[in-house]
């Protein structure tokens, strides 16, 4: 009895609370500054961000600046959004450290901006969304080390030398290996991120080091695409070749199905409607509640709690069998 | 391997007699053995069957690039777009040959390399109806092109393209990676028809002097429109022949690939700077030694900072070497 009328009075507090933030009416003019969209992360992360409610019911309105992977034209972006008086910043920056000067410009004339994806050198901004990449490149080379059965040779297909997603997913790659003092890592090299330049580099490798290659690393899944398809392109069976990548990306979800790779998913979801979620809530004030339902689905390892934390980390997802078929079906429009 | 291709030597000697040319043309060629020996010496893996056959399947993309590149420079003219036309051919063919009722590879084939010679001929329009000069018009094509990819392909790429269209990436004829019997059908018909035909010596006088072409009855701006189809039909051929070995076409493929075809012109001989002069037999050497150059370093595990650094002074050296040969034994 007094549970349901406990439960009655959530019911009327929440319809309450649901009226009184759709009687202002208000909205917001927001700005989402990315790096470039040129590959297919970024695609996916701006299409969750267009499909948060709050974009779709009109509260936010959004746009969203191509930075063309340039440090400079992101810059430019956010001097736009200064002079045109953006309530609110998202950004995903193409440099940790140029990114600042940015941040710290918005800042300055009031406009709070939220990180997501990658990473920012500034103290000004208000919150960072995403993945821990020194994480990713651990469970990577775990899987593909245990997939070895820990012993014999790897190889690794690096990020270009320098970004921060390489230089924190080689920490993870290197944190995994001390665990397998049996295994030795025969090459080492960067493939700048292409499924192109990975197959070429990995045809080479496989001719100089023949037979003795048991497992590889790719730091992301265009690069570990490409390497499997060197091994299939030499007549050697994939399923025998463990061989791991992260992102999660759709080729990857296929190749994972056919039991060709291991895959981790970043949630570019998550990172996306996660940060306008902690933009909206610093907007609007503490009575915000978050929209988006991934707020629920990773309540466990990334708790809301009350919107204002420094640092909100996305857990990684393996890629399984289990999950694949559902992540695919989100993948189609 | 080598000696296979020196016997083609011979045939443009006799067109073209002049000491200087041959001198610099075996130029090239040494250069290319001189690399091929430090190489196999360096590693026991170099000269083996299944290196070469990873050396000719990576040249294969760059070398076809390079051929049409080479006609378009020899008539006096640039294609900087062909990378982004390799992409936008790659995904129009993709788009048709992926999942469900996916169409046969043939025409897919056909559709890409119709897209390329399109964009290639509007390249061709705007170079020598419009007067566009070539850098320009294609620099534009270039960023075009680009931009049509990514609009076409809403920035994904087009995974589960059907095994009958992988074959010309993957798939091998009598033993021969496809890659490679295309790069070769594609140097045959293209070398035949520079060195043999009337059109061939056209492009030649083209470039060598456009008015001098024209007082002469040929029809020049015919002949620099045909060159842009040339390239771009040959990019668009490049784009499925690197959509079917990576198994999936990618909106960001061939970025700069440009530069690299170019580099193996110049590195063969041809000239930027005056057109008329080159030939398709150093085109394709050309193509070869910054196959080798990647290839060995990646074999000795030269790391990716001094790859490029070696790479760039080689093609530099080449060059010079080329140039030193001309100069004193004409």
């Amino acid at each position: 009895m007094r549970k349901s009328v406990r439960l009655a009075v959530a019911f009327v507090l929440a319809a309450i609370a649901v009226q009184a933030q759709a009687a202002p009416k208000k909205t917001y003019r927001i700005g989402a500054a990315v790096y470039g969209l040129k590959a297919e992360f970024m695609q996916i992360w701006v299409g969750a961000l267009k499909e948060h409610p709050a974009v779709k019911d009109g509260t936010v309105k959004l746009t969203v600046f191509d930075g063309n992977y340039d440090a400079l034209t992101q810059n430019n972006q956010f001097d736009t959004m200064v002079t045109q008086k953006y309530d609110g910043a998202i950004f995903v920056p193409i440099d940790i450290q140029a990114g600042a000067e940015a941040v710290n410009k918005a800042a300055a004339a009031g406009i709070p901006v939220v990180g997501s994806n990658t990473r920012v050198n500034s103290d000004k901004l208000l919150s960072y969304i995403g993945s821990n990449d020194v994480v990713a490149g651990e469970m990577e080379a775990e899987a593909v080390l245990k997939g070895i059965g820990g012993k014999g040779a790897v190889v690794i297909l690096e990020g270009p030398i320098g970004q921060s997603a390489q230089i924190e997913r080689r920490k993870g790659n290197e944190i995994a290996l001390a665990k397998y003092p049996n295994v030795k890592v025969l090459e080492m090299k960067t493939a700048n991120w292409s499924r192109a330049e990975a197959l070429s580099l990995m045809e080479n490798w496989l001719t100089a080091h023949p037979g003795a290659i048991n497992g590889i690393i790719g730091q992301n899944d265009e690069m570990a695409l490409g390497a499997i398809a060197a091994v299939k392109a030499k007549g050697i069976d994939p399923k025998s070749m463990p061989t791991a990548g992260i992102d999660g990306v759709t080729d990857a979800i296929l190749a994972v199905k056919r039991n060709e790779m291991v895959s981790i998913l970043q949630d570019a979801r998550a990172q996306a409607q996660g940060a306008l979620d902690i933009l909206l809530r610093k907007l609007a004030g503490p009575s915000y509640q978050p929209r988006s339902e991934i707020w629920a689905q990773y309540a466990e390892g990334m708790p809301w709690g009350d919107g204002t934390a420094k640092v909100y980390n996305v857990p990684w997802t393996p890629i399984t069998l289990g999950n694949a078929d559902a992540l695919l079906k989100t993948r189609q429009k | 391997m080598i000696e296979t291709q020196s016997p083609a030597l011979e045939a443009p000697v006799a067109r073209a007699p002049q000491l200087a040319r041959i001198l610099s043309r075996y130029g090239i060629i040494l250069v290319f053995l001189v690399l091929c020996a430090a190489l196999s010496l360096a590693n026991e893996y170099f000269l083996t069957w299944g290196n070469w056959a990873n050396v000719l399947r990576q040249t294969s993309i760059n070398g076809i690039l390079a051929i049409g590149m080479t006609y378009v420079i020899l008539a006096g003219g640039i294609d900087l777009s062909v990378g982004s036309v390799l992409a936008l051919s790659g995904m129009v063919s993709g788009s048709l040959v992926t999942g469900m009722g996916a169409h046969h590879p043939l025409l897919a084939i056909a559709a890409g390399i119709l897209t390329g010679l399109t964009i290639g001929a509007v390249n061709g329009l705007l170079v020598s109806r419009v007067a566009v000069p070539p850098f320009v018009a294609t620099l534009g094509m270039l960023s075009v092109a680009r931009g049509l990819t990514f609009i076409y392909s809403d920035g994904m790429p087009i995974p589960n393209l059907s095994p009958g269209f992988r074959f010309i990436g993957q798939g091998s004829l009598l033993g021969v990676p496809m890659p490679i019997v295309m790069l070769l059908a594609v140097f045959a018909v293209f070398y035949f028809v520079l060195a043999y035909t009337t059109y061939g010596r056209y492009v030649y006088a083209v470039g060598g002097s456009e008015k001098s072409a024209k007082t002469s009855g040929i029809r020049t701006r015919l002949v620099t429109f045909s060159v842009y189809c040339i390239s771009g039909a040959l990019a668009g051929l490049s784009g499925q022949i690197l959509a079917a070995r990576t198994t999936s076409a990618l909106p960001q493929a061939g970025v700069s690939y440009e530069l690299d075809a170019i580099a193996a012109v110049v590195i063969g001989g041809t000239s930027l700077s005056v057109g008329g002069i080159g030939s398709l037999v150093g085109t394709l050497f050309g193509a070869l030694i910054i196959g080798v150059i990647n290839n060995g370093l990646d074999l000795m595990g030269v790391s990716s900072y001094y790859q490029q650094v070696i790479k760039g002074i080689i093609i530099i050296a080449a060059v010079l070497l080329d140039a030193f040969a001309r100069k004193h034994r004409a």
